[in-house]
């Protein structure tokens, strides 16, 4: 998944200067597989007519008063209308933090009839876009749940 | 909750034993055989003289297939081509000469360079190496086949064969690489891996199979040009000047709810169809459209422009097809372009591939 600005930094300081001995973390692809994604509370989502699935994402709800009257003032829009196609929409059913990334390939796959290689590379590229547009979030599963 | 998560998991357990799975089958630049279920093709060469090619097994398992090809008739030069390179064969055949006679590899020294390179990647790990050797024996329905078994130990176990194939005078070494630890299953692959392991092809048409696409093509077309991408396949394959194209878009049920066949195929074809003659048809059960005509004049400008060197088979009709399977849930398209000699080329195609 895309890092953080801050610590796409600060790995590049440690990829420039290499005696300081910064470097991201490995991602392991099966770790990656037992993470499960979680919709953001803040979105709407609703069934289009078409069969896709249309997200409201609300706009500047972490905005401070100043920007928010000035969004007001300037008529800015309060929410973002993103729609998804019927593939995407049944990914974004799923996830519902209960169902790992291994599970929706599989779910996704059979759907579908794709071969598993063909259904983890889409299913993880539209996740990881999900991710950073702050639509999804990921919970990993610990000893104690 | 948690009971309902061990439901979900026993739903899905049997939603998984419904689907019976078949055994991989792979096929690249002549060679094929098939493997266990759901192993992919990681990596591969478009040469077909002298090449290789990498499959991987699912998930998380290190286990993977190596395969290496070279044509004993025509030997690696070391340095750039010579005028006799060149002037050689086109004298032969002016003279009515016979190729010369392909030489005998030496297996064993092959096979031994190839363990020396494996030794010294073991030596690096600080790890002990042994190999083994196995006697050269012949193999084949016809004894067409000098082979030798090998196998080793060192940073992981490999178990493999190298052979000489005196009707193709292919050179193909094959092995299954694992972890030490994978004896058991290493031994499985490499015994499904021998068993159906072909280099050459006895009807003229090479199998291409990979990511569950198989089909057939005539054996003296080269691999122009390849796209593998998530849901979309493509290959071109060329003779001369003559073309098979071959496509096969994933997701078909998506794809249909908005275009017809015949749209889908007129926005993704080669050349225009607006004045071929189509007609509605079926292909292994499946409705499907089929193209045939003459080139327009702008196609045969385009393929004039693409053709680098040669003007031989130079293209001057036009054959496509395209068919929804539903059981694969994939759309298959085959376009041949050909010469006014080779009719027939598109039914040939189309009757070796497999959807389903």
């Amino acid at each position: 998944m895309r890092m953080p600005l801050k610590m796409r930094l600060y790995y590049a300081i440690g990829r420039y200067l290499p005696f300081l001995k910064i470097s991201p973390p490995n991602v392991d692809r099966q770790a990656t597989l037992t993470l499960r994604p979680g919709r953001n509370a803040l979105l709407t989502w609703e069934k289009s007519e078409t069969g896709g699935t249309m997200l409201t994402v609300p706009q500047n709800e972490k905005a401070g008063r100043i920007t928010k009257a000035m969004a007001k003032w300037l008529r800015a829009p309060t929410e973002k209308r993103v729609e998804l196609d019927e593939v995407g929409g049944y990914v974004w059913e799923l996830c519902d933090g209960s169902h790992t990334v291994e599970t929706i390939v599989q779910k996704t796959g059979r759907e579908y009839k794709m071969n598993r290689r063909e259904a983890e590379v889409s299913v993880t590229m539209f996740l990881q876009m999900l991710h950073e547009r702050n639509f999804i979030g990921f919970y990993k599963k610990t000893k104690k749940s | 909750m948690a009971v309902q998560v061990q439901k979900q998991k026993v739903f899905e357990a049997a939603e998984a034993e419904e689907t019976p799975q078949t055994d991989t089958v792979v096929g690249w630049q002549g060679i094929r055989f098939q493997l266990p279920p759901e192993w992919n093709v990681s990596a591969f060469s478009m040469d077909r003289d002298n090449g290789s090619l990498r499959v991987d097994a699912p998930g998380s398992s290190s286990l993977t297939v190596q395969l290496r090809w070279m044509n004993a008739a025509k030997p690696q030069r070391e340095g750039p081509p010579t005028a006799y390179h060149y002037l050689a064969p086109l004298f032969r055949k002016w003279l009515r000469r016979p190729e010369p006679a392909v030489p005998k590899t030496d297996l064993k020294a092959n096979i031994e360079r190839i363990l020396k390179e494996t030794a010294k990647t073991a030596k690096k790990a600080k790890s002990t190496f042994e190999s083994s050797l196995r006697t050269e024996k012949l193999e084949g329905p016809d004894d067409e086949r000098t082979a030798i078994n090998f196998s080793w130990t060192g940073v992981g176990r490999g178990q493999g064969k190298i052979w000489q194939c005196s009707v193709c005078n292919r050179i193909v070494i094959a092995q299954v690489v694992g972890l030490s630890k994978d004896q058991a299953a290493i031994s499985a692959v490499a015994s499904q891996l021998f068993a159906t392991l072909h280099d050459h092809t006895a009807d003229g048409f090479d199998l291409w199979a990979l990511y569950d696409l198989q089909i057939g093509i005539p054996e003296d077309f080269r691999l122009e040009e390849q796209k593998l991408l998530s849901g979309y396949l493509h290959l071109t394959f060329a003779r001369g000047g003559e073309k098979i194209i071959v496509d096969r878009w994933g997701l078909a049920n998506v794809t249909r709810k908005k275009f017809s066949l015949a749209d889908w195929f007129a926005n993704n074809a080669f050349v225009s169809l607006k004045r071929l003659a189509s007609d509605e048809e079926t292909i292994y059960d499946h409705d499907a459209v089929h193209y045939a005509g003459k080139l327009s004049l702008f196609a045969r400008l385009r393929l004039l422009r693409d053709a680098k060197t040669s003007l031989r088979r130079f293209p001057t009709r036009y054959e496509g097809g395209i068919w929804e399977c539903a059981d694969s849930n994939k759309l298959y398209a085959v376009q041949v372009l050909h010469s006014r000699k080779t009719e027939g080329l598109w039914d040939e195609v189309t009757d070796r591939c497999v959807c389903h």
